[in-house]
């Protein structure tokens, strides 16, 4: 009965033209966004996997010099573009993508595109993910909007009531067929998101195409929240018009306006601070460290007296930038909690938002969200580490003894070629859904939760 | 003689009543104000904020410089041993960064209209003698998520929102008389159907512009003193010209799509598919094409070059980076005899280290400019396509927070790193003590604006972007409304 | 004052009006009667610009209509078959609207009462909105429009349907004063009785075509009846 019902929709929609119309639009413009992201994302990964490679060859064939220098020139590294950054580049654009590792300081990833771009860039970029959370709901209700309503108003529903059908199989019927061409127009989109997101994996795919396979869930009960509210909204609202305003207005407060208020929001209640203020207070809790550990270290805290020659210049390296360790984890970690909760706030709302959870996983999943960058920024801090304390080591052992002549010593390749390679494994997706599980658990219970009310609104017995 | 101005108005001022009776007007306008208050109040507390973190910095640098200053006396004194690596006597300490001055751009009295590039682009720097590549790169901190997301401002609220609010007004100006059947009840009057329409016009683009328009002029000549007179003032005015434009435009549209169309729902939804089309997915989809003839140079590259110029330049300076450093045991050498003082070599070397650099990379970061300058050309042009574009430059150039600022703000800053090494290298190399008139000298940075009439000529530029579209869509409603029958 | 000229109106292939002329002149109550189709409220819409003829004329006090929309619409107060008026202001609201669009005038509170109260519409009724109004009601309010208008034709469709016997003669005498003082009328109804009660002059429309324009002296009632149902069954 039910596929019966679905069958009969599918037609009417596509006879009246809007399945071709809209549908063939939207279809379009996924795989134009796919083509433009496949592109990028090849262009990216192999630049940056050339210049890392570069980088780490220029840093061990270096020439003689001082530790120090070399750690101050210090090396590049480069965030890798993962492969689903073709279907959701997420915040690349606000988000740098290349760390200098260099002595002293904790650098953060600069060069953020966007700051390159014109105001257009906040727009939005082309980019499937983009065209689905945004456009696809649109397409729901173009497609679905005066399901019920025209029924009731044409007649037509009282006459398929009369025949025997219940009112709820009519639904299921409805919901079935739209979820149905919705489904039909997105196959082949997923199909070619596959093949490039394959491609651009070629070393690792599984984990790729795993990902995906989450992504497309996701997306599904994202159209399917919409699936049921259309229905829903279809059937209690009186004309096909009423239904239309209704819908239209619900996908601009849910789309457009309520994501930016939540953002707000989200700021209000978990601040971050300007870079003045963070870097100030950073540098007051490190001077207060630093102070503590060379009384603990070197029994005082005037720096170069005659108290502290310049043969313990090595060790005061080491001595601050342990001491630093400890505070700048602190004050990253504490922003970039922040950060994290203010993501949550908003995943959360997507119960009332949706567009805010299945964002939140999507770049989750793709690999393009803030823990992502987070991980990777670890990563590259604990190279820098590795590298920083072989230098101050290298120091010790050979420059401190010099004294005066401290910077006269040149280490050479046999010092470089110890710090090794930086290789960064991107994070498997059980990390990544361990990081981004709420977005997924949010567009489930709100998907229930839209289908129990759409079917709230069919009654059992009698609709008219 | 009928005068269509006397009818125009008898219309103008049933229609009020009319939409008063039934709470549209209400509602509506209602919306419109909470929205743009809402927006309008973000700007103004960011904008805030950014001028408090600005006051903070100043007198932050005050104190610094007197505590400077205090220390240069007691050294000069030799009632203090200075820091051989923080020697407020040595030119290299002071250059390199104990000295260092902001430069900064402040706000401008219209900055709250808008929030623009600022969330991205840091409106101050910190300056020293060191490369432009260690104090130019950093940003302001803020949630890349939230970035994405875009903030709720006025120009959202206007760019976005403010369309929809005019089709709710205006989406079934003519098919509503047609669909209650009043409208054969007027056209059987002799009134032209465009006078009905200019009079059943008024009342909405009255109201609407009231809220969107005369609030905001209002609430910023209150709160911000300075936009009451010269140049912000008139930018004030043009902005004021700019908003109405807008909505002309959309108002416009709404008169073809009454004059063609048959039911209010079909114009509603023309309506809804032309916002879609000309705020949502022109903008994303002239982003990737203004991307793609305009291309950013590469970032990555630039790391590359970066890393090869300290590189050459590290190499080319070996000897001085690696000479004795007697100071420390002798504190003697760090106190100035005849104004003279002894730079440790090594310091001159990475002084000359990261003039050296910069030189070489003056020349990479131009070509970002450059590129910058080639996109926001191009957006110029192409932005015609949609109105939304143009209007959301045109609010980011009024408050002071468009992409153009922000380079020019960089391109004195740049101007302000060559002063600040002028100032400092002789002293540098030649081995010349810093005195207490040296701290007086040191070079200030001082803001100068972009020239009035350029930033002028640019939103007059987008003026007329928006009206001329509007005034083919007019003329367009003017030719189908000739021909119209209630029928 | 009212002259259709050999008009044919088509409406793609189907011809709406064929060749159709007809005159009224002042103090003529001319009754044009017809089944539903006949094109009766097509000749109604010609001779308010709501459509323009595919050819032939049609004149209002001797200026054609395609020409001088505005002109001639000063001449002519147009009744509808349903009077709509904006449901959310009062009767006296409307009127105020529509008489002030009709003559450029600006009436007062005082006149506008009168007037209603001339058509039977007491002043508690006047402030009330028209969504409470039955449509009897409203027709009254349609009728000061067009009082209010003091044009010299007066067209109307189907002025009598759906009103009850009492408000239908009341609607008569309104008629009969207009066409004394000089206006011509020109009126569609399928009430016969009325079209002989009232009218003047006859016309009957068949599938476009005027098939019969006689005047109310040549022919009993019994014979219009004879005559009208002869046309329809042929």
């Amino acid at each position: 009965m039910i596929r019966l019902i679905a069958r009969r929709e599918l037609t009417e929609l596509w006879r009246d033209g809007r399945l071709a119309g809209a549908g063939g639009l939207v279809a379009l413009l996924v795989c134009a966004a796919l083509a433009v992201g496949w592109q990028r994302q090849h262009e990216i990964a192999a630049e940056r996997t050339a210049a890392q490679v570069l980088d780490y060859d220029d840093w061990v064939s270096q020439q003689e010099r001082h530790p120090h220098d070399a750690a101050h020139q210090g090396m590049h590294v480069f965030k890798p573009e993962p492969a689903l950054a073709i279907v959701d580049p997420g915040i690349e654009p606000y988000v740098g993508s290349t760390i200098w590792l260099q002595a002293h300081r904790q650098s953060e990833l600069k060069f953020r595109p966007a700051q390159d771009a014109t105001g257009l860039q906040r727009f939005g970029s082309l980019s499937a993910a983009w065209v689905l959370q945004v456009l696809g709901p649109l397409l729901v209700i173009v497609l679905g909007f005066n399901s019920i309503a025209w029924e009731r108003e044409q007649g037509t529903l009282r006459q398929v009531l009369s025949l025997g059908v219940a009112p709820r199989q009519l639904f299921w019927g409805k919901a079935v067929a739209l979820g149905g061409a919705v489904t039909t127009l997105l196959v082949p989109c997923f199909v070619l998101a596959a093949a490039a997101v394959l491609y651009a994996s070629s070393a690792a795919p599984v984990p790729a195409l795993a990902r995906l396979g989450w992504l497309a869930g996701a997306y599904a009960l994202y159209f399917g929240i919409w699936v049921f509210v259309v229905l829903g909204v279809s059937a209690r609202v009186r004309t096909s018009r009423a239904s239309m305003t209704t819908l239209v207005a619900l996908w601009i407060v849910t789309v457009v306006l309520a994501p930016r208020v939540i953002a707000d929001l989200s700021r209000r209640w978990q601040p971050t601070p300007t870079r003045t203020e963070f870097e100030r207070e950073m540098q007051h809790d490190l001077n207060e460290e630093y102070e503590h550990a060379w009384r603990e270290q070197f029994g005082t805290s005037v720096r170069w007296g005659p108290d502290l020659p310049l043969d313990k210049w090595g060790i005061s390296l080491r001595v601050d930038d342990h001491a630093g360790y400890g505070v700048t984890d602190e004050h990253f970690g504490a922003l970039w909690d922040t950060f994290a909760a203010q993501r949550r706030f908003q995943e959360w709302a997507g119960l009332a938002v949706p567009i805010l959870a299945v964002r939140s996983f999507s770049m989750g999943l793709s690999g393009t969200d803030f823990s992502h960058h987070r991980n990777f920024s670890v990563a590259a801090e604990q190279h820098r580490r590795v590298m920083q304390d072989l230098m101050s080591g290298d120091l010790i052992e050979h420059a401190d003894p010099l004294k005066d002549r401290h910077f006269a010593y040149q280490a050479d390749r046999e010092l470089w070629r110890q710090v090794p390679r930086f290789v960064y494994d991107a994070p498997s997706v059980g990390w990544a859904l361990r990081e981004s599980w709420p977005g997924l658990l949010v567009l489930a219970l709100t998907c229930a939760l839209s289908a129990a009310a759409a079917l709230a609104a069919v009654p059992r017995q009698r609709m008219l | 003689m009928r005068r269509p101005l006397a009818d125009a108005r008898t219309i103008a001022v049933f229609e009020t009543r009319v939409l008063l009776a039934d709470r549209t007007l209400w509602f509506t306008a209602l919306a419109t104000l909470v929205l743009v208050l809402y927006g309008l109040l973000n700007g103004l507390a960011q904008t805030g904020e950014r001028e408090r973190t600005i006051t903070g910095i100043v007198a932050r640098q005050a104190e610094t410089e007197r505590g400077n200053r205090d220390l240069l006396r007691q050294v000069m004194a030799r009632a203090v041993t200075p820091d051989p690596f923080a020697n407020p006597v040595d030119p290299a300490s002071m250059g390199g960064g104990m000295a260092a001055r902001h430069a900064i751009m402040p706000t401008t009295a219209l900055s709250p209209l808008a929030f623009g590039q600022a969330d991205l682009n840091p409106d101050y720097y910190r300056v020293t003698y060191r490369s432009k590549a260690t104090f130019m790169y950093d940003g302001e901190i803020e949630n890349p998520w939230n970035l994405l997301t875009g903030h709720f401002d006025l120009a959202f609220v206007l760019t976005y929102l403010f369309p929809l609010l005019i089709f709710t007004l205006t989406y079934n100006m003519l098919s509503a008389e047609r669909e209650q059947g009043t409208l054969r009840m007027l056209l059987s009057q002799p009134l032209s159907v465009l006078t009905l329409l200019a009079g059943k016009l008024l009342p909405r683009i009255g109201a609407l512009l009231a809220c969107a328009v005369a609030v905001p002029v209002v609430v910023v000549l209150a709160l911000r003193p300075e936009s009451r007179h010269g140049d912000q003032l008139a930018l004030l005015m043009l902005w004021a010209a700019t908003v109405a434009s807008y909505g002309l435009f959309w108002c416009a549209l709404a008169a073809v799509v009454n004059a063609i169309s048959r039911s209010s729902a079909a114009n509603a939804l023309v309506l809804i598919a032309s916002w879609v089309v000309f705020v949502l997915v022109v903008p994303v989809l002239l982003n990737l094409a203004v991307g793609a003839a305009a291309p950013s140079p590469s970032r990555t590259e630039l790391a590359t070059r970066t890393r090869t110029i300290t590189v050459s330049a590290l190499a080319r300076y070996n000897d001085l980076l690696s000479s004795d450093y007697k100071f420390v045991a002798d504190a003697d050498i760090l106190l100035p005899k005849d104004g003279r003082l002894q730079i440790p070599e090594r310091m001159q070397g990475l002084y000359l280290v990261q003039r050296d650099t910069d030189v070489e990379l003056e020349r990479l970061l131009e070509q970002f400019d450059r590129q910058l300058d080639a996109q926001q050309a191009l957006v110029d042009r192409f932005g015609l396509l949609s109105p939304a574009i143009v209007m959301h430059e045109a609010m980011a150039s009024v408050a002071g927070n468009g992409a153009r600022r922000f380079v020019h703000f960089r391109d004195q800053v740049g101007a302000f790193h060559r002063q600040w090494k002028a100032f400092f290298e002789p002293k540098v190399l030649q081995g010349l003590a810093v005195t207490e008139h040296d701290l007086d000298t040191l070079p200030q940075f001082a803001w100068t604006e972009r020239p009035a009439a350029d930033a002028r000529a640019e939103i007059a530029g987008r003026l007329a972007a928006l009206v001329l579209p509007t005034l083919l869509l007019a003329a367009l409603a003017y030719a189908r409304l000739r021909h119209f029958r209630p029928i | 004052m009212l002259d259709a000229v050999r008009v044919t109106k088509e409406f793609g292939p189907k011809r709406a009006l064929d060749d159709v002329s007809l005159s009224v002149r002042g103090g003529d109550i001319y009754c044009l009667l017809g089944a539903n189709g006949a094109g009766k409220t097509t000749l109604i819409n010609l001779f308010l610009n709501f459509l323009e003829p595919t050819s032939g004329e049609v004149r209002i006090n001797g200026r054609d209509v395609a020409t001088a929309p505005l002109e001639t619409k000063r001449d002519v107060a147009y009744i509808p078959e349903q009077v709509m008026l904006y449901g959310v202001m009062s009767g006296l609201e409307n009127l105020r609207y529509f008489a002030a669009l009709a003559t450029g005038e600006q009436r007062t509170r005082t006149q506008l009462l009168d007037l209603l109260a001339s058509v039977g519409l007491d002043t508690a009724a006047a402030d009330r909105r028209v969504s409470t109004y039955s449509k009897g009601m409203r027709q009254k309010v349609g009728i000061a429009i067009a009082l209010a208008k003091n044009a010299r034709a007066l067209l109307l469709d189907e002025p009598t349907s759906g009103l009850d016997p009492h408000a239908a003669s009341e609607f008569s005498e309104l008629l009969k004063r207009a066409s004394a003082s000089g206006v011509a009328v020109l009126t569609t109804t399928h009430d016969l009785f009325h079209a002989t009660q009232t009218g003047t002059r006859v016309g009957i429309m068949k599938q476009g075509k005027l098939v019969e324009d006689l005047s109310n002296d040549d022919i009993a009632h019994a014979d219009l009846q004879a005559l009208y149902l002869r046309h329809m069954r042929a």
